[in-house]
């Protein structure tokens, strides 16, 4: 709440200046300072803002395992042998049945139930994912779609569930293989021998404090959709008979058991080969709207991979920056300067070299993209949705499917690798909580905590409570002296029209955001190009009809005199300031890159007439800065531009079908990107446009 | 709230019409809210409904009442009995699935009356401020122009604020603890007595705060409507006793040349008296509808007790269930007695500071009520914030008013997501609720600051541009 404390300051000031010479305090004077060169401040702290965000590689910490009762890799590993082989035939038994999707999945209970565990399968409808415009924020949905199923297309789970011996039944881990039974490749199946030799260990084990859940997951329809469909079975019981029960191909009759709360959840995957000589495992951790599992969790398995394991660890990155030139700069820069520093006092080692630098940045890049894009990467999201810690690990063996030796030795140190990080998750008393929640990643051992990456961001919003206040003073005071009626004399009331108009519009963007829902009501098969040229119509003809029924919203009106735009400007500026601040809160990436786009282009806009009919060079300058700005905020653009940049460049109607597609993907996994693209970015580029064709 | 800052831009327009309008717009947005409850599950809020206001507990309390058990067993209803009579019945019924329909009709109609005497006490307190105006010569013209026709805007506020709505909608019993203040507002205003105490009384068996409104309503009903100082009038007087003219004819001009008002004691005695008869009646009503179930020995303790002792550490926007949550238990009674005298402490000061103007100081009182009250909900700050707008004349000159407003919008939008991180996420915690908790007390505090220190500058500025007058004059 700074922010808020420098805005009262400088509200302060504000009735200062017209009240005879009070002696104002320090701070008062601080505000008055900041608000009179509001214009230098803002460029300084924008400036600051992306610098510090250029910084954010430099200022990662190292992970450590804040969790005390974790102890990663203190026991020995009892994986046996035995153990592994079973793993290996159970994978030749599939493989053997390929492509019989009930036999394998007869076969994977079986060999569970052999092992001692607990089994039953479930049915689930592949659709789940919709477009609900007033749920966004009511936790997981209760509701699952129980009318007309039908049997064409339904998925199965198969679960194992083995009793912990000091285990109360109230706490489990879950690990999660996603398997395409139809057509499973050789990898796939990889993961289910890996995850069966770990099965098999932990039935005999006595240690053992916690239940532990086993999920085949029915692949064919995707990833996510059978983890989450099994985890709101999970916790959101449903008493009414599904329909899918009928359609016995697999007899299902079992009742669907659970096993208390879980404590953290791994997704298992074997996919490809990798291309580094030693095995590669990926770290995926993203879940919707950029929330991210307790860092602790990453910790304990990049702790045993690396140390114990012996894996190659990743975190996803954007390789296209590896080779940036621009990037590449600001790294040597700021390794000259780090060397520098070291010279001068050899306790500052904040230097690393370019190439760390480009390796970070490319990571933290990624890391920012997924979470701003708000769409899980892996079906480790289903889980964040009810509080359970998941990562989704991507092993990519380096040997070829076929090869016997290795797959023995890989399967040792994978089922090694989880044995030993459910040992960890098995000693913890309460569920994660020590360690952060709020992060980025710029390696897999490398952070950027919520207290260092909030900084970048405080500093690009800084300037816009300074220049609201000084535009409001200014507005103000060309109002009052503009005003020749003296009874209309609401000194301090003077911003409630300019309010009325940025209302209307984010009511505006409101309902734009839910015309969607009302699109993909209309009956009858429709492209995404047509439904977008659908959106575009109805949003404009809308914003026609907010323009003619509210007297001086519109930017063309004779009513709005010249002098208004200030104050519209200061609460248009406020109104992005809340927006910013708010999305900070529910998403950070996409706040950060949301106030990359508009903070300048709030900042930069005035009326464009003046401009150019002063003719002079530094206000053409600024009118054509100010266009410029305005167009790249559009977001239609700025998608085209991005699109432009990753080398996939759209033009005309097919970029509304990119875009409707793109928006679609965004709110069927109820991603807030989609509220702040209709309800802030929207309605403040509007405003933007308004105060941009402003008559004065 | 823009929207109500829309209206009173619009209201200067003085078409009583539009006032019609607005106000049957607001019922049917509330219609339209209604019909679709699940979606929005606005009863689960936090911010809405709390252990006192929450219409799911009353239909509890109802039940196990129907099952001959007492309705207070189990911690679950807090409320008045009489409430469960009235309310209970409705939440029963259930029209085409929605079971608590018929109850949301009743706190829509609960707001309309609310809107609707408002803008009574407006209308009284539009003409007093003309009269006064016209007395101390501020107002030339004896047409009331450039007055704002407050009571127009205080129901519009009212209907209109997203508070007042989502509280409404949210199903919250607010609505009905507010008419109750209201009404006895209005009755003050108006001068009925009976009206008045009735007010109080509801008022206070259904939340207990209230009973700070006895002190304003005495003043309203002994010395009469806001006004400017007396010092003023006597001023005044002065100046025309010297020019021996005699002009206006008012009850303020009958005034004998003493420095002291005159207190309306039957009326007062009166009104006590009718308060007692009032509580005398709800005891014996309340106390015949519980008498199976502990009497009113078990009310007292149930919802007053409950009330004062904050048994439910459930999270609020008020500030008061974290501290008692920190605090070691035998503590407990020490800061209990503390937090509850911090209201005690405030109303002997602003009383004598501001007793020329009691509806501005009932306003005052609410509003400091709902900062430091046991379980707050955003119904608390609708009341308050349209009985702050019958004084929109006086407080033309406000400071803050659009930091206040940005203020109010930032911390309404951030306690759901606060919330959210809290108990969805699992990302924050309790501070982060907390925090806003407290950003939003120290808005209100702000508010309430400003709104006093603009009405004192308003009763300033009248007495120096009195005195300009009389300078010139002579």
């Amino acid at each position: 709440m700074t922010t808020t404390e420098k805005r009262d300051e400088k509200e302060e000031v504000k009735t200062d200046d017209g009240s005879p010479k009070i002696k104002s305090r320090p701070i008062v004077q601080l505000g008055i300072f900041l608000i009179s060169h509001s214009p230098v401040f803002s460029v300084v702290f924008s400036a600051a803002g992306v610098l510090a965000l250029l910084l954010l590689p430099l200022l990662a910490k190292n992970t450590y395992i804040s969790e005390n009762a974790l102890m990663p890799g203190s026991a020995r590993s009892m994986l046996s042998n035995r153990d592994v082989s079973g793993g290996s035939k159970l994978v030749k038994d599939i493989k053997n049945h390929e492509g019989q999707g009930v036999e394998v999945q007869r076969l994977i209970g079986q060999h569970m139930s052999e092992m001692g565990a607990e089994i039953y399968y479930q049915k689930f409808h592949p659709e789940g994912n919709q477009f609900h415009p007033l749920r966004f924020f009511s936790g997981p949905d209760s509701d699952t779609l129980m009318g007309n199923v039908s049997c064409a297309s339904y998925g199965v789970n198969v679960a194992g569930i083995i009793r912990a011996p000091r285990g109360d039944g109230k706490e489990s881990i879950v690990l999660v293989t996603p398997y395409d039974f139809i057509n499973g490749g050789d990898y796939e199946a990889l993961s289910l021998g890996i995850a069966s030799s770990l099965f098999s260990l932990l039935a005999r084990v006595t240690w053992l404090s916690k239940d532990i859940i086993w999920l085949v997951a029915d692949s064919r329809y995707g990833d996510y959709r059978p983890v989450a469909a099994w985890l709101s079975e999970y916790h959101t019981p449903s008493f009414k008979v599904s329909d899918l029960l009928k359609c016995d191909e697999i007899n299902t009759s079992g009742s669907f058991r659970r096993a208390g709360t879980m404590a953290a959840a791994l997704v298992l995957k074997v996919d490809g080969r990798s291309e580094r000589f030693e095995d590669t495992l990926s770290i995926y951790a993203e879940a919707s709207n950029g929330q991210m599992p307790n860092l602790d969790l990453i910790n304990v398995v990049n702790y045993l991979a690396v140390h114990r394991q012996g894996f190659y660890v990743k975190v996803e990155k954007v390789v296209s920056l590896l080779s940036s030139s621009w990037l590449k700069i600001f790294g040597e820069i700021f390794e000259a300067v780090g060397k520098v520093a070291h010279t001068l006092n050899p306790n500052w080692n904040f230097g690393i070299p370019v190439a760390d630098y480009l390796e970070a940045s490319a990571t933290l890049a990624s890391s920012l993209y997924s979470q701003a894009l708000g769409i899980p990467t892996g079906p480790h999201g289903a889980f964040r949705d009810y509080q359970v810690d998941a990562i989704t690990l991507k092993v990519s063996p380096r040997f070829p499917p076929d090869s016997k030796a290795r797959q023995h030795d890989f399967f040792l140190r994978g089922a090694q690798l989880l044995e030993g990080t459910i040992r960890s998750v098995n000693n913890l008393l309460e569920k994660f909580h020590q360690s952060f929640f709020l992060y980025l990643l710029t390696s897999s051992s490398k952070f950027i905590s919520v207290g260092v990456y909030m900084i970048a961001f405080a500093l690009l919003v800084a300037p816009l409570p300074m220049v609201a206040a000084s535009l409001y003073i200014d507005g103000c005071n060309v109002l009052t002296k503009s005003t020749s009626n003296p009874a209309e004399n609401l000194k301090s009331w003077k911003w409630l029209g300019a309010a009325k108009q940025v209302f209307a519009l984010h009511l505006m963007g409101f309902i734009v955001s839910l015309l969607p829902y009302f699109i993909c009501q209309v009956p009858g098969q429709h492209s995404p190009t047509n439904r977008s040229i659908m959106w575009v119509t109805t949003s404009a003809s809308l914003l026609l009809i907010t323009f003619v029924t509210i007297p001086g919203c519109s930017p063309f009106s004779s009513r709005l005199h010249g002098t208004k735009w200030a104050v519209l400007k200061s609460v248009t500026i406020s109104a992005a300031f809340i927006g910013l601040c708010l999305m900070s809160i529910i998403n950070f990436a996409t706040a950060e890159i949301g106030a990359l786009l508009l903070v300048p282009m709030c900042l930069m806009v005035r009326p464009i007439k003046p401009d150019l009919r002063s003719r002079r060079m530094k206000s053409m300058l600024r009118a054509l800065c100010s266009m410029v700005l305005v167009t790249t905020g559009f977001p239609v653009m700025f998608f085209a531009i991005s699109r432009g940049l990753t080398g996939k460049g759209l033009v005309g109607l097919s970029l509304g079908g990119e875009f409707w597609t793109w928006l679609e993907s965004l709110w069927a996994w109820k991603s807030a990107t989609y509220l702040y693209i209709g309800m802030v970015h929207l309605p403040c580029w509007l405003l933007c446009l308004c105060i941009l064709f402003n008559p004065s | 709230m823009t929207k109500d800052g829309g209206e009173m831009a619009e209201e200067q327009k003085k078409k009583p019409c539009r006032f019609w309008i607005w106000a049957l717009a607001s019922v049917v947005f509330r219609l339209i809210l209604i019909s679709f409850p699940g979606n929005l599950n606005l009863s689960s809020r936090p911010e809405v409904s709390t252990p006192l206001t929450s219409i799911r507990r009353l239909a509890e309390g109802y039940w196990l009442k129907q099952a001959s058990m007492s309705p207070y067993a189990g911690s679950m209803y807090h409320g008045s009995p009489l409430l469960l009579s009235v309310l209970g019945p409705l939440t029963v019924q259930r029209i085409k699935g929605h079971s608590f329909l018929l109850c949301s009709l009743v706190f829509v109609i609960a707001d309309v009356l609310s809107a609707m005497l408002l803008r009574g006490i407006g209308q009284k307190l539009q003409m007093a401020y003309g009269l006064n105006a016209r007395l101390l010569g501020v107002l030339k013209s004896s047409r009331d122009k450039g007055i704002l026709p407050c009571g127009d805007i205080a129901a519009l506020v009212y209907l209109w604020n997203p508070f007042t709505i989502v509280s409404c909608v949210g199903l919250s019993t607010s609505p009905i603890e507010n008419l109750a203040v209201i009404l006895s507002l209005y009755g003050a205003v108006t001068r009925r007595v009976p009206l008045a105490a009735f007010g109080l009384v509801m008022a206070t068996q259904l939340s207990l705060y209230p009973a700070t409104l006895t002190i304003p309503i005495i003043f309203i009903l002994g010395y009469g409507l806001d006004a400017p100082p007396l010092k003023l009038f006597l001023q005044i007087r002065s100046v025309e006793k010297e020019d021996t003219s005699t002009s206006a004819v008012s009850k303020q001009a009958k005034l004998k040349p003493n420095t002291r008002l005159p207190f309306l004691w039957k009326t007062v005695v009166h009104f006590v008296f009718w308060v007692l008869l009032w509580s005398l009646y709800l005891l014996v009503l309340c106390g015949l509808s519980l008498s199976k179930y502990g009497g009113l020995e078990e009310m007292f303790t149930r919802t007053y007790g409950f009330i004062l002792s904050i048994e439910d550490l459930s999270p609020n926007i008020g500030v008061f269930w974290y501290f008692f949550a920190e605090v070691f238990d035998f503590f407990r009674n020490f800061f209990l007695i503390v937090f509850h005298v911090n209201i005690l402490f405030l109303l002997l000061p602003l009383a004598i500071r501001l007793k020329h103007r009691p509806c501005f100081l009932a306003f005052i009182y609410l509003a400091i009520c709902s900062i430091l009250k046991s379980y707050p909900s955003v119904g608390d700050a609708a009341l308050y914030l349209s009985l702050w707008s019958l004084f929109v004349n006086e407080l033309t000159d406000m400071k803050f008013s659009y930091f206040l407003f940005c203020g109010y919008l930032g911390i309404s939008l951030l306690s759901p997501v606060m919330h959210n991180l809290w108990i969805w996420r699992g990302t924050g915690n309790a501070n982060f609720y907390f925090g806003n908790a407290i950003g939003y007390a120290c808005f209100q505090i702000v508010f309430v600051v400003e709104s006093v220190s603009a009405m004192l500058n308003h009763d300033r500025s009248l007495r120096k541009s009195n005195s300009n007058h009389r300078e010139v004059e002579n």
